[in-house]
């Protein structure tokens, strides 16, 4: 029973915050001094990633739980006729 | 020199003895065996043992066979098919493995032949060899899905058949009418447009977009994959799409349809897996949505589109499989992958857990795992070509993939901030942190191996692409934008877990055409149709039943007198004339 390890959440955690101000740092950082080289002008605009995937990431599971009111059904949805489906 | 020797043929043959081999260790010995001679025949390929492979696109021709009044070109080896060839036998050596439990043989075989006929689709120069091959392979799956025993499965595998024999007769059509067209049989570039007279590409088109499971047609691939046994949809994952990739790549490249069908796909299909509570249906989700950066990358027919496509296939075979046989182990282990009926697995499957991480991290693009080296790829070939909407959609693509596969199937699995799982989940655990078969997690070691190498060492995939490689993927640019994607993709995503986690629903997708109105028509031809006929049946039997008892009738003769049979004869006769004069 003593080999049994729980997952390590607090070190987790601790990384977690650590990189993440770190790259907010580091975007202004290396944005001012140029180093970035994209091809579009949108990419540009300071934090754009961190923006993008935080607003992506939500967006995509709101739309889709909008979604899911119309398409999400019973579980046993296609097997409640045997008879139709299969 | 014409002589080679067919790894999928050896394959496909060698595995039929697979069942009458008496001693358990040399079956499995020689299961495994089998990917290897395949590998060993492509690495001596590769070596020049039966001569050099010229530049792409260029190929070495062998086995040509006269057949009708064409001559068929089994074998053409180039740099192309070479790569696909490469991953299908590493993936199917790692996938033995994995399979090793499995107690029918017949299972074995089936896969064998599917790992062989996709070899013999993707080394196939004409398109006859290439049909023959894609029709032995379509019915694999069938068997694998029917094996599972359940009559869940058994539907899944009625219905994928179906949508199999519609996009094979698809491409046999567009063969058909190419040959017609232009007389010959290679398995080469076609042309594309909408006009009448591209009718047939476009039925081989359809056929390949249905293969390869491109939305709107992509409903099969979640429906069937997550139905067959933990270790049959393992095999299901690599080859039916990924041979219908390649032949996108040989024939349909630069198809700007294609491009947008597949950036569209690569989003859509994500708004379907958040919803998404089965493990395995979810991991479908990610295979459509990856196939859509390939079937991207084709569409937009650059050099640099067609290496992405191609590595991207590659990679995705090898990170896709694993995620499967992560979703797998806890379907083999506790028997059910659906997430409201799991989580706190961490503690009983660990090394599970962090070998399907490596497979998160993978498919989501981390740098340093493999799915960045071939997905950046794909993403900067639309930035090339100043695309910012294709961009935007795979970039976004890209974080609703780091969202499920590496936040939201890990968290409802194995971890949901719960320290030990539901009480039936547990009574079927061991205590201790080995539930997982042994030779489950060495097939997923050696996968997640692939990952990291590929990913820390992208030179050896990119020797391997047909188009030379100018693209560097660790750029400060691309990896700071990348991880800092990724950090704030999870915040969103602890924001939001509440709404991620599993409820027992099921997700409606565009099969409900093929299920619900498909069995509304079955629904009335069984139905009111067949009593219809049978009505209709009945009385004609009745009338003929009168008829017959009237001419028995023996007062009958009575009545004919030469003045009816006169009237007859001229009733006949104006009739007749009738006829005559209408046909002329």
């Amino acid at each position: 029973m003593n080999t049994l390890r729980k997952y390590p959440r607090k070190l987790f955690w601790r990384l977690y915050y650590i990189f993440l101000v770190v790259s907010l740092i580091l975007d202004f950082y290396w944005l001012y001094n140029h180093i970035f080289h994209y091809h579009f002008s949108f990419q540009y605009i300071a934090q754009f990633f961190a923006l993008f995937g935080l607003f992506g990431c939500m967006l995509l599971i709101l739309i889709a739980k909008g979604m899911g009111v119309f398409i999400v059904v019973d579980e046993d949805y296609y097997q409640k006729g045997a008879g139709r489906s299969n | 020199m014409n002589s080679w020797i067919h790894p999928g043929l050896v394959i496909c043959i060698g595995g039929f003895l697979i069942p009458f081999i008496p001693w358990k260790r040399v079956k499995q010995a020689y299961f495994l065996a089998l990917p290897l001679a395949g590998l060993a025949i492509l690495v001596s390929t590769s070596m020049g043992a039966f001569g050099a492979i010229p530049p792409w696109p260029a190929a070495l021709h062998k086995w040509n066979v006269p057949f009708l009044q064409y001559t068929l070109d089994i074998v053409r080896i180039n740099k192309m098919s070479m790569l696909f060839g490469y991953v299908y036998v590493v993936a199917a050596f790692c996938m033995n493995i994995y399979a090793l439990g499995v107690k029918n043989d017949w299972e074995h075989v089936v896969a064998m032949i599917y790992v062989g006929s996709a070899l013999g689709a993707i080394f196939a120069g004409d398109l006859f060899t290439l049909f023959f091959s894609l029709e032995i392979m379509s019915w694999a799956p069938f068997f694998l899905l029917l094996f599972r025993g359940t009559q869940r499965s058994k539907g899944a595998a009625f219905r994928y058949i179906i949508w199999h024999h519609v996009s094979g007769l698809c491409i046999l059509a567009g063969i058909l009418m190419h040959v017609y067209q232009t007389g010959s049989i290679e398995f080469t570039h076609m042309p594309w447009g909408w006009e009448g007279k591209y009718l047939g590409y476009n039925l081989m088109l359809l056929g390949f977009v249905i293969n390869s499971a491109t939305t709107p047609f992509h409903s099969w691939l979640s429906d069937t994959y997550s139905e067959a046994s933990p270790s049959g949809s393992v095999y299901m994952t690599a080859y039916t799409t990924k041979t219908a990739i390649f032949c996108l790549i040989i024939t349909f490249s630069g198809v700007p349809l294609l491009m947008w069908m597949g950036a569209i796909q690569s989003v859509f299909a994500l708004f379907l897996a958040v919803l998404e509570n089965d493990g395995r249906r979810l991991c479908s989700y990610h295979i459509i949505s990856q196939i859509g950066y390939m079937v991207a990358g084709v569409g937009m027919g650059t050099e640099m589109g067609l290496n992405g496509a191609a590595s991207h296939a590659l990679c995705h075979i090898i990170y896709n499989a694993l995620l499967y046989m992560g979703a797998g182990c806890a379907l083999a282990v506790v028997g059910t992958a659906k997430f409201n009926r799991l989580g706190g697995l961490y503690k009983y499957m660990p090394i599970a857990f962090w070998l399907y991480m490596v497979g998160g991290f993978s498919i989501s693009g981390f740098p340093l795992f493999n799915g960045f080296i071939s997905k950046a790829m794909t993403i900067e070939a639309a930035e090339f070509i100043q695309r910012p909407i294709i961009y935007l959609l795979l970039e976004g693509a890209t974080v609703g993939t780091f969202l499920h596969t590496g936040l939201k199937l890990p968290w409802n699995i194995w971890l949901q901030g719960r320290e030990e799982p539901p009480d039936d989940i547990r009574a079927k655990l061991k205590d201790s942190p080995f539930n997982t078969p042994v030779h489950m997690l060495v097939g997923m070691g050696i996968l997640a191996f692939l990952c990291i190498f590929l990913g820390v060492y992208p030179k050896i995939l990119y020797d391997m692409l047909p188009y030379p490689v100018e693209y560097v993927p660790f750029t400060v640019t691309r990896v700071f934008s990348i991880t800092q994607m990724f950090i704030f993709a999870f915040l969103g995503f602890w924001l939001l877990r509440k709404l991620v986690k599993g409820y027992p629903t099921f997700v409606l997708d565009t099969d409900w055409a093929v299920r619900i109105i498909g069995g509304k028509v079955i629904g009335f031809c069984k139905g009111p149709l067949l009593a219809f006929g049978t009505t209709l049946d009945r009385r004609i039997m009745e009338l003929c039943g009168s008829f017959i008892s009237k001419i028995k009738d023996p007062k009958i003769e009575l009545r004919l007198t030469p003045m009816t049979i006169g009237f007859g004869v001229l009733v006949s006769l104006i009739l007749f004339s009738t006829f005559l004069i209408l046909k002329i």
